[in-house]
């Protein structure tokens, strides 16, 4: 009885929602690192994300204008970051932990200023899907297409977007201009500035790319997933992140399919959480699989990955 | 060696302003903490026109060179590119003028293609910025075929051997169609024959108007292929002149103020027992192929083994097997009747074996450790060093400077970051911590890349003296004049094979050169893989 009940179509599109936040952060993540920027705030954006998104659709009335907030307070964030470990050379582990704890400060004064009460907003409109295809009829081929349509065609638009930018950036960092001088800047900046490049300018945009990207991440969590702000809801998938990115060996493809394994587990928790009385396991154990997944991947698989060399260290252009 | 720079030997002949110079650097001074290293240069450099710069380790050319490049911004001076005031902020500005750059420190993307290397900051696209590989991988193999600098365009810059990244940093100059071209020790690990085809073709660019500024050390290049020289000590310069009015015995004692012999005379040799025995050696690469095949070698006590080969025929991962660095897949190597194959580095240092690393950024140094630290690794966990694990920094600083100062590392302190000497003074750091280890086996890679002739002359001779105390020496280099000076016995090592034996003394460097192409002579003294040790 248990397996059918289990393995549904639900399961796997339940999957790319949950990791679709993670994912984005990922690939957002994997860029800024290239680039030879550690970015361990993504957490914190994704939060500053989550709660502007919220706000102003809320404000507004407008789901989208929502988005839009959620993207540029995110970037602005983000530039704090580039800005310090870019232009001040600061360490970038502290300028990053600085903008996550900033974020949840922050975020939680906000609620009580603009919303006179901490915890959780009000819900707000969520984006629709894109796609609205009518199931079909009954027999083997109606199941097909439940599974084709539930898998594939149940998504919101940002969902399809982290899609399409895991492989396109995956794509462009081996194949173009961009990619190339983006990798030789997280691994040896200075021969970089030695043919021409502008390591500045480089690392800048790298880094509001991952601004831009874990602004979606909060819009997708808020405004397509849960459709209110709730404080730290973020709840450490910008952490989960860095590990699908690390897992990704620094690929945004490579971290999009790490997050969608993390999205995995999330989904057959929450699936198994159902059965809990059943199979007679206390549902926490469940609530713990994609933390212990994280740790397990962290510490076996990925002990031979290695990080662009010069990611991390500040870089000075002239002496 | 002595750091008294000694009165200024100048030799000023009338050579003329040349006509309309393309780069001219006026009044440039550039201070860092401790140290002048430019103190008011000016220079010039006009098209159709090779300048030599030459100076001792530390005099302030890469410095000099660096400001012009952009790299550095000078305390005071300016830079002018035909005839006027130009502002290079960074080496962006100094390309759209047409300067390009060798560095001394290969600027290399090391997880890169050569070809990635290469086109890096001027990719031939097609539309929106896509990379045409197809024509970015032609254009590598065009330069390569004109330049006589072979690389293979689709091997990563980490599994090359220095002197295959030096051909790649050659070439990304050459890509770029500079009209004023900086050349800062481009040829440190060339061989002869790679050297001449260079410098034919940059000749060719000469006549057609490109202006080239060399730094080397090598003596006999500057003889042949430039047209004036320029010679700077302690950050200013001390003379110039023309090839045609002086020698290289005169232009050594310009740069360094005093006689320089220039090839050391060795005592006859006695050599004793054997201290390293290898025996039917193979190792792999990086990329898991054959690299060392089949290699049998000894060292005895109290002789110099000299290893001639092309770059990359195996050279390194010979000595990086023999350092435990490696892991062989098959044959053995006993370091005085003991088996050191599957020893580590650490056990292999104990033993009593030192090594001068090729590439001395790579693995020579820790760039960011100062110069007490690096002259303590390898030695810090023994007494008087330390002491349960705990380090006697006195100690230690005491024995840095008594290094310091004897193989003349030139360093406001002992206090400053490796990264910070010059490449000539990290080169002597290096030998500083090997040599003065007092080792039973010398393990020496390149030893003397990017040293002036005063410190090879110092070199040279502690290496002899090592021997003639019964040391052993491992010496490869693709420096043939060394390697026939300082051997006893010269094995020419050929695609990962021993393909030659030698005594030193019997041989030219025409007959070597035959041999390391993978010709030979019949009924000469080469020999198969076997039989190499006898
Ligand atoms: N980044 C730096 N920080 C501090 N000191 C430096 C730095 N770069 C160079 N120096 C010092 O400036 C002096 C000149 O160095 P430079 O590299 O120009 O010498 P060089 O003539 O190129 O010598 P070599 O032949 O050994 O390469 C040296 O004393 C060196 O220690
Ligand atoms: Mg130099």
């Amino acid at each position: 009885m248990l397996l059918s009940d289990i393995i549904t179509p639900e399961l796997f599109a339940s999957a790319v929602r949950l990791a679709t936040p993670i994912a984005l952060a990922a690939v957002g993540a994997s860029i800024c690192e290239r680039s030879g920027v550690v970015n361990i705030a993504m957490e914190g954006l994704m939060l500053i994300a989550a709660f502007s998104g919220t706000a102003v659709a809320l404000l507004s009335g407008s789901t989208w204008l929502g988005v839009l907030a959620a993207v540029v307070a995110s970037m602005a964030f983000a530039s704090l970051h580039a800005w310090a470990s870019i232009n001040l050379r600061a360490d970038q582990v502290i300028s990053g932990t600085a903008i996550n704890i900033l974020a949840l400060g922050t975020t939680g004064y906000l609620m009580e200023t603009v919303f006179g009460h901490p915890g959780t907003t009000d819900p707000v409109r969520t984006i629709r899907p894109v796609f609205d295809f009518p199931s079909g009829g009954s027999g083997a081929l109606a199941t097909v297409w439940t599974w084709v349509d539930t898998v594939l065609f149940s998504y919101t638009p940002i969902v399809y977007f982290g899609m399409f930018a895991a492989v396109f950036l995956t794509w462009a960092l081996y194949r173009t201009r961009w990619g190339l001088r983006l990798r030789s800047l997280g691994e040896h900046p200075r021969a970089a500035d030695t043919v021409g490049i502008d390591v500045y300018r480089g690392r800048w945009s790298a880094v509001l790319a991952s601004g831009f990207m874990a602004g979606l991440a909060g819009a997708n969590l808020t405004l397509e997933q849960v459709g209110s702000f709730t404080e730290g809801m973020t709840n450490g998938r910008g952490f989960i992140a860095l590990a699908a990115m690390i897992f990704g060996r620094w690929v945004p493809g490579g971290g999009y399919l790490a997050a969608l394994l993390f999205g995995f587990a999330d989904a057959l928790q929450l699936k198994l959480q159902i059965f809990s009385d059943v199979i007679d396991i206390p549902p926490q154990f469940f609530l713990m699989l994609p933390y212990v997944l994280t740790v397990v991947v962290l510490a076996g698989v990925v002990g031979r990955a290695v990080a662009p060399a010069a990611v991390g260290k500040p870089y000075k252009a002239k002496g | 060696m002595t750091a008294d720079p000694g009165p200024v030997v100048c030799d000023l002949p009338e050579t003329g302003p040349s006509p309309d110079p393309v780069l001219e650097l006026r009044h440039i001074t550039k201070r860092f903490p401790g140290v002048l290293a430019n103190d008011d240069v000016s220079i010039a450099v006009a098209p159709g026109e090779v300048l030599a710069l030459l100076g001792e380790n530390g005099a302030g050319k890469s410095t000099l060179m660096n400001v012009a490049y952009g790299l550095l911004a000078p305390d005071a001076g300016e830079v002018l590119v035909d005839g006027r005031v130009v502002s290079v902020r960074a080496p962006r500005d100094a390309i759209a003028l047409g300067i390009g750059m060798v560095h001394q420190h290969f600027m290399l993307v090391e997880p890169l293609t050569v070809t990635e290397n290469i086109v890096l900051g001027g990719e031939p696209t097609s539309a929106f910025g896509v990379i045409d590989r197809d024509v970015a991988r032609r254009r590598v193999v065009e330069l390569s075929d004109r330049y006589g600098l072979k690389v293979e365009p689709d091997a990563r810059v980490r599994d090359l051997s220095v002197g295959r990244q030096q051909r790649v940093e050659i070439l990304k100059a050459l890509y770029r169609d500079a009209r004023i071209l900086i050349l800062d020790e481009p040829t440190a690990v060339l061989t002869p024959q790679e050297v001449n085809e260079l410098f034919d073709i940059v000749r060719e660019l000469v006549s057609e108007g490109l202006a080239v500024v060399i730094i080397t050390h090598k003596l006999e290049e500057v003889m042949a292929f430039s047209d004036r020289i320029v010679v700077m000590r302690a950050g200013r310069v001390v003379g110039e002149t023309v090839p045609s009015a002086c020698d290289e015995q005169s232009l050594a004692r310009m740069m360094v103020g005093r006689d320089v012999v220039l090839r050391v005379e060795k005592s006859p040799h006695q050599p004793g027992s054997p201290l390293l025995e290898v025996m039917n050696l193979s190792v792999l690469d990086d990329r898991k192929l054959p690299a060392v095949r089949d290699v049998s070698l000894v060292v005895r006590a109290g002789e110099v083994v000299g290893i001639a080969g092309v770059d990359g025929n195996g050279q390194r991962e010979l000595v990086e097997a023999i350092m435990g660095l490696r892991r062989p897949t098959q044959g053995t190597i006993t370091l005085k009747g003991r088996d050191i194959t599957h020893d580590n580095p650490r056990r292999t240092i104990a033993a009593g074996v030192s090594h001068v690393p090729e590439d001395r950024h790579r693995r020579g140094l820790v760039l960011d450790f100062d110069l007490v630290e690096n002259v303590a690794l390898g030695d810090h966990r023994r007494p008087p060093f330390s002491r349960y694990g705990i380090l006697d920094r006195a100690k230690l600083e005491q024995e840095a400077r008594r290094r310091i100062a004897e193989y003349d590392v030139r360093t406001p302190d002992e206090h400053v970051a490796a990264a910070n000497l010059s490449g000539g003074n990290q080169q002597k750091l290096v030998l500083a911590r090997e040599l003065g280890r007092d080792p039973d086996v010398l393990i020496a890679a390149q030893p003397t890349r990017g040293l002036d002739v005063g410190a090879i002359e110092f070199v040279h001779r502690r290496i002899l003296a090592e021997r003639d105390c019964g040391k052993g020496v491992l010496l490869v280099s693709m420096e043939l004049e060394e390697v026939m000076s300082l051997s006893d016995r010269i094995l020419v090592m050929y695609e990962g094979r021993v393909v030659a034996e030698f005594e030193g003394g019997a041989v030219t460097e025409e007959e070597l050169g035959v041999f390391m192409t993978g010709g030979g002579r019949p009924g000469a003294e080469a020999l198969g893989s076997e039989g190499t040790d006898a």
